[in-house]
C-alpha cells in the first residue's frame, strides 16, 4: 500500500505528476493524503518532515521525502529503471537533466512570473534540444534503452507543464511533440490525465501556469 | 590506463565527492582540465550533451550530470546500500545534499558580498537534519552499515562550508565528529592532503 501526503489548499500537481502517472501506468494504488495550507501553516507536520517539506511517501515501513528519490524508489520496484546498470546510470543522468529545467520552471513560477516569462519561453528550445536529440536516436522512443522509465515519466509531466506555460514550444521539436503524444496516449496515462480527481489539480500552488 | 576520465573546470566543484569516492576505492583517475579560455570557444561546451562540465567517462560510458556519476560509481563500489531500501533512503539524503549544494553555488556566484551572513545564519537549519538522521545512526553513516556516495557528497559539502562559514559546525557534534571521522580514512586523508588536490579552489570565482 503507497500512501503519498502531498500539500494543498487545493489539490495541486506539483513535484508529483511522474511519479501518479508511473504508478497508474502499472496499475498501482494510492491513497493520497491532502494536507491545507492551514494544517501547513500550523508547522505540526512541517515539523515532523525530515526536511520540512512535502510531499512525503510512505511504502509500508518505508519512509521518503524528495520526489527524485520517490521517482527512484517506483523505479526500481517496477522495472522502470532500465535493464542493467549502465542504463540505471543513463536514466538518472536524462532525470538529474529533466530535474535542472524543472527547478527553472518552479522558480518562474513562484518567483518571476510576470517579469520573466518571455524571456523563459525564448530560452525554452535551448533546454529542449539536449531532449529531442537524445530521443531522436532512440529507436524505442523512450530517453534510454527500450522500455519506458522514470526520468520518461518526469520528462513527459514537465513537457506538459510547459505546453501550457509557453504554447508554441514544442512547435520545433517533432521528437518532443510525438514523445508527448505517444506516452499520453498510454491507456493507463490516458485514463489518469481524463480523470476528475487528476484533472481539477492545479499544476503548482500559487495559480500561476 | 585508467578507467575513468574526468573532464572538468580547475576547480574542485562539484566532483570532490567523485573523487573521494574514486580515492576511497583506490581507483585511477585521469583528469582532464578545460580552461576558461578554451571552454569559451565552445566547441567543446557545444559538445557536451547539455553545455556543461564534468563529463565522466568509464570506458564507452559517457555521463554528464554530477549526482549520476556519484550513483554510478556507487553501483559499481559498493556504496549505494545493501538493498533497495536502503538504496532509496541513500538517494533521499543525497538529494538533500544536492539541494543545500544549490544553495551554497547561488551564495557564492550570485550573493556572495550580500548573503553571506544571512546565509551563515540559516545555516543550522539545513544541517539540523543532518545531524538528526547521523545521530541515530548506529554504524555512523546516513543509511545501513556502510558509507554511501551520500556520505561523500555530504562530507565534501560540509567542508565547503567549514570554510564559508567557520564556526557552522560547532553546534552539531555528531556532524563534527562525521567529518573528522571521514578525513581520517587513510585514503581520503591521503587525497585532502595530496598537493593536485589542495591547489584546486573550491569554486570557479574565486569566491569561499
Amino acid at each position: 500500500n503507497l500512501l503519498l501526503i502531498t500539500p494543498c489548499h487545493v489539490h495541486l500537481t506539483g513535484r508529483c505528476g511522474a511519479l501518479k502517472m508511473m504508478l497508474a501506468d502499472n496499475e498501482q494504488q494510492l491513497k493520497e493524503n491532502m494536507v491545507s495550507i492551514e494544517e501547513w501553516m500550523k508547522g505540526d507536520m512541517k515539523g515532523s518532515c525530515l526536511f520540512g517539506q512535502l510531499p512525503k511517501f510512505e511504502d509500508g515501513d518505508l519512509v521518503l521525502y524528495q520526489s527524485n528519490a520517490m521517482l527512484r524508489h517506483l523505479g526500481r520496484k517496477h522495472g522502470a529503471y532500465g535493464k542493467n546498470d549502465c542504463e540505471a546510470s543513463l536514466i538518472d543522468m536524462m532525470n538529474d537533466a529533466v530535474e535542472d529545467l524543472r527547478l527553472k520552471y518552479i522558480k518562474l513560477i513562484y518567483q518571476e512570473y510576470e517579469t520573466g516569462k518571455e524571456a523563459y519561453c525564448k530560452d525554452l528550445p535551448n533546454h529542449l534540444k539536449p531532449f529531442e536529440s537524445v530521443l531522436s536516436k532512440s529507436k524505442s522512443g523512450f530517453l534510454v534503452g527500450d522500455q519506458i522509465s522514470f526520468a520518461d515519466y518526469n520528462l513527459f509531466d514537465l513537457l506538459l507543464n510547459h505546453k501550457v506555460l509557453c504554447s508554441a514550444s514544442l512547435d520545433s521539436f517533432p521528437t518532443l511533440k510525438s514523445y508527448v503524444d505517444k506516452i499520453a496516449a498510454r491507456p493507463k496515462i490516458k485514463a489518469l490525465l481524463e480523470c476528475e480527481n487528476f484533472k481539477k489539480l492545479p499544476i503548482n500552488g500559487n495559480g500561476k501556469q
